[in-house]
């Protein structure tokens, strides 16, 4: 026990001595999730669109000023060639839109927009057709009442000089029928009710635990990776491997000592994303502690069971385009149900995935630990299986003793 | 008479270069026994076998007459060619640090800290962090940390290097009264006015131990006037055979 505690001790002096170490630790994953904030969490600005052909056309009243320019073709044209604006419609039957085209993003923008304006532009058309039936029908409804005025008098007629005929024609003709009244316009709307959150989340507050669980990743990965490698390089793990501590007191020395320090350092994380950036977040924040602090210790015994392989420290960096990026990506930042089934599979085997799973559950959708033990507890298998090999790596470096 | 260490028959071989070919050892309590040879010949090798850093083909190890056990290591003070130090930290908190893995604890500790400081003329740069220290003192400092508890058998793997003649001349002042008061040690060492030092010698040449003794009588018996000048003679005997 003491020796685990002098181990710890001796990690924690080094960290807190190395100033860098220490704001690469606390400050850097501060300042970089609040520079993604600003980029995720910034509201989209509106589309630049233009409207042209509008003169002759009905539909103008569905595209109103406020939203779109009124252009000459020539002047669309080269609008959009510099990317002043993002699309044009032109409104000529039937209308056609062309975009700029050069970022997704905004040909989404202006689309929806568009569509917006369409449905008015549909609901437009349906009134008129809807104004031209009722005429015909009123039409016709007058044309019916002189025929059945007609018949009324030609009844009239008959009644007076052919009594016996008309009872038969009474019988045999069709009841005239009431015309519908038209129906009372009805404007369609959507009503929207959320499972979870509400329409309020950006794409933040969605990134957000994904991007707490890289962050917090990378920067134990890279801090711990490069610290027990140098525990090698150095020949200091020569000197505790000559000395009487055990196998296990040295590889749960580094766990406990970098441990006491993912603690400080997830709980700042974690406020200052709650706190400070007001990340969605409807779960308790122990809840998101727990999960920060399991990964950490996945990271830490990851980069240590890695720093095996790496001689220096740039062969240890070379580790992160290998252990890091495809965790980005596979963490849950994108949908990967329609991946391919071996990328889901590499997916299953990634830390980040569950913690990113794990953070949702309680940000987002605010369960309580029945919404997050079964992720955290692959996490603690990661760190067990990870932490197991370091032992065993360990112990075959020390063959006489063991 | 105990043998704090014992090798026998060492064999290493790194991937299909013989390191070690059948190398063994014997120390005896109380010697200084020096390990010289020219560089790549072994003898760091030879020293991290013995320490059970590494495994050996083949062979066996004893270390006070027993297969090494955790406990063997409480006896035994290691100092590497690397300096193996913490930079970021103090030299205190450095040799505090190694002081309570070996079990050192509380007055004790900082008592026998200071001591070894004194030993290696420290004592005045406890505070400074190890990163500011010149080559000699982080030399120094590595090996009050292999003092520190009091070990009854020290494997220094080329203690000297880089240290003015000074210094290197109070250091072996510091193994000699080690030595009296009981201590084994071995030393591997490229330096031959040390080797006149130790009580033997042994001469490790291509993974071989080509000639072993007390320097004296090693000198007599191949007619040399100097150390250096026995690899000279012994690769000439082999020669004509």
């Amino acid at each position: 026990m003491r020796n685990l505690f002098a181990m710890a001790r001796r990690i924690i002096s080094q960290i807190v001595r190395d100033k860098r170490t220490l704001a690469l630790l606390i400050i850097a994953p501060l300042l970089i999730l609040t520079l993604v904030w600003y980029i995720f969490g910034a509201k989209t600005s509106e589309p630049n669109l233009a409207i042209i052909h509008y003169d002759s056309s009905d539909y103008m009243s569905a595209f109103a000023k406020n939203d779109y320019k009124r252009m000459t073709p020539l002047q669309a044209r080269q609008a959009l060639a510099d990317k002043k604006i993002d699309a044009y419609v032109d409104l000529k039957n039937p209308v056609k839109v062309h975009l700029e085209g050069s970022d997704p993003q905004r040909n989404g923008l202006a689309m929806s927009k568009i569509q917006e304006s369409m449905q008015t532009m549909q609901t437009i058309t349906v009134t008129a057709l809807k104004d031209e039936l009722t005429d015909v029908i009123k039409a016709q409804q007058k044309d019916m009442q002189a025929q059945q005025q007609m018949i009324a008098q030609m009844a009239k007629a008959m009644q007076i000089y052919a009594p016996g005929a008309l009872a038969q024609i009474t019988q045999n003709a069709p009841k005239a029928e009431q015309p519908d009244s038209p129906h009372k316009q009805e404007k369609v709307t959507l009503d929207v009710s959320y499972l979870h959150a509400n329409d309020d989340l950006n794409t933040f507050d969605a990134f957000g635990p994904a991007m707490v669980g890289i962050f917090v990743f990378l920067f134990i990965f890279m801090i711990g990776g490069v610290s027990f490698l140098r525990e090698r390089t150095t020949g200091t793990l020569d000197r505790l491997m000559a000395s009487p501590m055990k196998n296990y007191q040295i590889i749960w020395g580094y766990m406990i000592g970098f441990g006491l320090f993912v603690i400080v350092q997830s709980f700042l994380l974690t406020c200052y994303i709650v706190y400070v950036l007001q990340i969605y977040n409807v779960g308790h924040l122990l809840d998101v502690l727990i999960i920060v602090f399991i990964l950490s210790f996945s990271a830490l015994s990851l980069s240590i069971l890695l720093s095996t392989f790496a001689s220096n420290e740039l062969q240890m960096f070379q580790f992160i385009p290998l252990v890091i990026v495809p965790q980005v990506f596979l963490s849950g930042l994108f949908p990967i149900d329609t991946l391919p089934g071996w990328v889901q599979a590499i997916g299953n085997l990634m830390p980040i995935h569950y913690s990113t799973e794990a953070l949702r559950n309680i940000m987002i959708r605010g369960s309580g630990f029945s919404g997050w033990w079964l992720d955290g507890l692959i996490l603690i298998l990661f760190s067990a299986v990870f932490i197991t090999i370091n032992i065993l790596v360990i112990r075959r470096q020390r063959p006489l003793t063991s | 008479m105990s043998f704090p260490v014992k090798g026998e028959h060492l064999h290493k071989k790194f991937k299909n270069q013989i390191v070690l070919s059948d190398v063994s050892l014997t120390l005896q309590e109380g010697e200084i026994y020096g390990l010289i040879g020219p560089s790549g010949a072994g003898k760091t090798t030879l020293v991290r076998i013995l320490l059970g850093l590494e495994k050996a083909d083949s062979g066996k190890i004893e270390l006070f007459e027993q297969r090494p056990t955790l406990n063997a290591f409480r006896s035994l003070g290691y100092m590497a060619q690397s300096d193996a130090l913490y930079s970021e930290l103090s030299a205190y908190q450095n040799l505090s640090f190694f002081a309570s893995i070996q079990g050192l604890h509380g007055k004790a500790k900082k008592s026998r800290i200071l001591e070894v400081a004194k030993a290696v003329e420290l004592d005045k740069d406890l505070k400074k962090s190890v990163a500011q220290f010149s080559g000699g003192m982080k030399r120094r400092l590595s090996l009050a940390a292999a003092l520190i508890h009091q070990p009854r058998l020290y494997l220094l793997d080329e203690p000297t290097v880089g240290l003015d003649p000074l210094i290197r001349k109070k250091l072996w002042t510091l193994f000699h009264y080690l030595k009296e008061k009981g201590a084994t040690i071995i030393v591997t060492t490229h330096v031959m006015d040390e080797v006149a030092q130790c009580s033997r010698v042994g001469l490790l040449s291509e993974g071989k131990i080509i000639a072993e003794g007390a320097p004296k009588a090693l000198m007599q018996r191949y007619h040399v006037s100097s150390v250096e000048d026995i690899f000279i003679a012994v690769e000439k005997e082999g020669a004509k055979k």
